[in-house]
């Protein structure tokens, strides 16, 4: 597409340059973002703390971004951290910055609550309350980008004062399958009826697999409702492992089934207390193992936990969000 | 005395609630255990068209921890004669595990006051799994929740049933947070520094708002006096010292009127000077020599008397110190200190010794912290020259408000 210059005005090309602050525990996808183009720069913080445990910050060059489109990535790995980086969070917007975007690619906690009595406590929405009261910028409201938020209705959680931008992982699965040798062999299955509803209209030129779960007696097991895996490359497609249990039940019903290999892909690699450990090759007999199972680098602590560790793969989330910073 | 069976804490509330069906008695004992770590005898003076007097003895000299009649209540409800009992406020007050030792000693002091337990569990991936039991059962009531901030970690589970609560339809909410940490070290000098107090207010002031209306906000001796302007208008500050508390406790003592009151700089003469004011005082500052600074004496006289220096809070206890080596340096006879915040990370508070007489130099004779700070209180409890004075009297007035 040319530019026309004799047009004279400004049609806007949307390049916005863009200064990026990151947490400790994502400096690795900052740099990855960073490289992926030239409008992004690189900012640093002082992260430390005093004796009492609280935090001790510091914004280098905090004159230098008066007028600048800021971002912030952050991680909510564990409650621990959260503080510190919300601080920051609340602090950059105020700094005169032209506008202001927070990347948690994860959104983390509500992933196993369930209101389903009155003194249940919403820790989801505790959070989407946090970050819905970040300041407004000279920008206007906060953009927070989250990539395949568990609930679909957490999108409803937040304010006014913020714009939830919400992104997905899924088209970089898609383009790793498309490079893999039996690409025309890739069926897709669904551990459950909430995935399907996350996911089945991007990969909608898939061949589809439904599981659900059946109750038997005491147990809950994993059966499969519709679509035939025989053959086939079966990737199960969810939005976050923590245990891994449901994925294991769910491979086990399709090898049952006669699928020829399975994989997983998970845009959020959460396992808790290593439990990844459970899906390496060594652990689980190799040939019924999982031929690869892909996450995204949303989670840092995984992702370096599982570095060059078959089966895993991990697609960056990089390129992504370098194109939503230009949003 | 009591017998030996010891009362838990719930025990000694079903107590107290059959005592006060009793329109007049006058003189009752009862002895608590709480948790086994102190025990002290509260005597009820008297019950009928009158706002109940309280007094507290120590028993067993071990690990006093003193709870004193909270005297805003007494101010109040002395002009509301027979009314006073009527006028009082039942308050469920819910509770974190740090702060659950001073929960139970607030309850301890009024009958209006219940305590309430919320399941604090966690998922594997470390982020909360909290349930409030009974929750309908608050519909309608003037619930309270008493933090403690003591560390960042703490600050998100805690903050989701702050959240949480005042949805629940309530009559009203009171967060009782004692020690509001940040900020104690934290100077805006330049740009690009991070105001972590600010950041927390800020979390505080975004607190729903119940059928109460806004949330009240309890805390003691916040450090920076402008930090009652970092809140927004959804959110009502209270703002309590517990200089009464130590007011109370030098009253006690044999060698009261020998007191000076010590502050070791300006801005703690700022904070408390007011409330002190019948004591004779002393100021220090910070003077720079060469590469140092020095604590000096910049008025008043230390010699011959029982100094105290006064705090908001110790951190590392240097600045105490300091000002310590240079009363003693100026006479005093013996040198006590009082904060009402004991933060004392990594221990600091081994530095402190005993005086048990004659070293103001080297020691102090009392060092008192009240039990804003649960962490400390666990481990200075039984050691000299700690003592602890209690915030509970205090905190169960101000749910009355």
């Amino acid at each position: 597409m040319e530019n026309n210059n004799d047009m004279g005005e400004l049609k806007s090309t949307n390049k916005k340059q863009v200064l990026l602050f990151y947490c400790v525990e994502c400096e690795e996808l900052a740099r990855k973002v960073a490289a992926h183009s030239q409008l992004i720069t690189l900012q640093s913080i002082n992260w430390r703390s005093f004796d009492d445990g609280f935090p001790n910050l510091y914004i280098n060059n905090a004159h230098d971004i008066r007028g600048q489109h800021v971002a912030f990535l952050a991680s909510f790995s564990s409650p621990a951290v959260i503080f510190e980086q919300l601080s920051v969070i609340y602090s950059l917007p105020r700094l005169f910055v032209a506008s202001f975007t927070l990347v948690l690619p994860f959104f983390p906690t509500g992933s196993f609550e369930r209101m389903e009595e009155e003194g249940d406590v919403a820790t989801a929405f505790t959070m989407a309350r946090i970050l819905s009261n970040i300041p407004i910028s000279r920008g206007g409201p906060t953009s927070v980008v989250i990539y395949d938020i568990h609930a679909l209705q957490e999108r409803f959680y937040f304010g006014d004062h913020v714009l939830p931008l919400f992104e997905t992982g899924i088209p970089l699965l898609k383009q790793r399958l498309h490079q893999l040798p039996d690409a025309d062999k890739i069926v897709v299955a669904f551990p459950d009826d909430g995935a399907w509803k996350r996911f089945h209209k991007l990969l909608d030129h898939f061949p589809t697999v439904i599981c659900t779960k059946v109750r038997e007696g005491d147990k809950r097991i994993v059966r499969l409702k519709e679509g035939n895996p025989a053959d086939c490359h079966v990737v199960i497609v969810d939005d976050l492992v923590q245990s891994g249990g449901t994925l294991i039940e769910c491979q086990k019903v399709l090898l049952a089934h006669g699928a020829a290999k399975v994989s997983a892909y998970v845009t959020h690699g959460v396992f808790p207390k290593r439990s990844w450990e459970r899906f390496t090759r060594k652990n689980d007999g190799s040939e019924k193992g999982f031929a690869y199972f892909w996450i995204t680098d949303s989670c840092p602590h995984t992702v370096k936990a599982i570095e060059n560790t078959a089966p895993f793969e991990v697609l960056s989330l990089a390129g992504s969000i370098a194109d939503a910073l230009q949003i | 005395m009591a017998a030996s069976s010891p009362p838990l804490p719930s025990y000694f509330l079903s107590r107290r609630k059959s005592l006060s069906s009793f329109t007049s008695f006058k003189h009752c004992s009862i002895s608590l255990h709480d948790e086994k770590r102190c025990r002290f005898r509260c005597h009820i003076k008297s019950f009928e068209n009158q706002p109940p007097n309280w007094s507290v003895d120590v028993l067993s000299g071990t690990e006093p921890v003193h709870l004193n009649s909270p005297s805003p209540m007494t101010m109040a409800s002395a002009s509301a004669s027979d009314s006073s009992v009527k006028t009082v406020k039942r308050v469920c007050l819910f509770y974190c595990d740090e702060t659950k030792a001073l929960a139970e000693r607030i309850a301890a002091e009024s009958d209006a006051i219940e305590l309430r337990n919320i399941n604090w569990r966690t998922f594997e991936d470390g982020f909360p799994n909290l349930f409030i039991p009974n929750a309908q059962g608050i519909r309608g009531q003037n619930v309270a929740f008493l933090a403690s901030f003591s560390s960042p970690s703490v600050i998100f589970e805690q903050l989701s049933v702050i959240y949480a609560l005042p949805k629940l339809f309530i009559s009203s909410f009171t967060l009782v947070l004692p020690f509001f940490p940040t900020g104690t070290s934290e100077r805006m000098e330049d740009e690009g520094d991070v105001a972590t107090a600010f950041t927390l207010a800020r979390i505080l002031s975004n607190i729903p708002t119940s059928r109460g209306g806004p949330t009240s906000l309890v805390t003691f001796d916040i450090h920076a006096l402008q930090e009652r302007f970092y809140f927004g208008d959804n959110i009502l500050p209270c703002f309590e010292s517990g200089i009464p508390l130590l007011m109370n406790r030098l009253q006690q003592l044999p060698d009261s009127d020998k007191i000076s009151i010590a502050f070791p700089d300006d801005g703690a003469w700022k904070r408390f000077h007011k409330q002190l004011q019948h004591f004779p005082t002393i100021v220090c500052n910070k003077v720079r020599i060469g590469d140092k600074r020095i604590v000096r004496i910049k008025e008043g006289e230390a010699a011959g008397r029982h100094v105290v220096i006064v705090d908001d809070l110790v951190q590392s206890g240097g600045t105490l110190i300091e000002c310590q080596k240079a009363l003693a340096a100026d006479g005093a006879a013996k040198i006590s200190a009082y904060v009402t915040h004991g933060i004392f990370p990594n221990r600091s508070w081994q530095r402190f010794e005993h005086d048990n007489g004659g070293r103001p130099e080297n020691g102090l004779t009392y060092f008192w912290i009240t039990d804003s700070c649960p962490g400390t209180v666990k481990e200075v409890m039984s050691k000299a020259p700690f003592e602890i004075l209690s915030l509970a009297g205090s905190i169960a007035s101000a749910l009355q408000i």
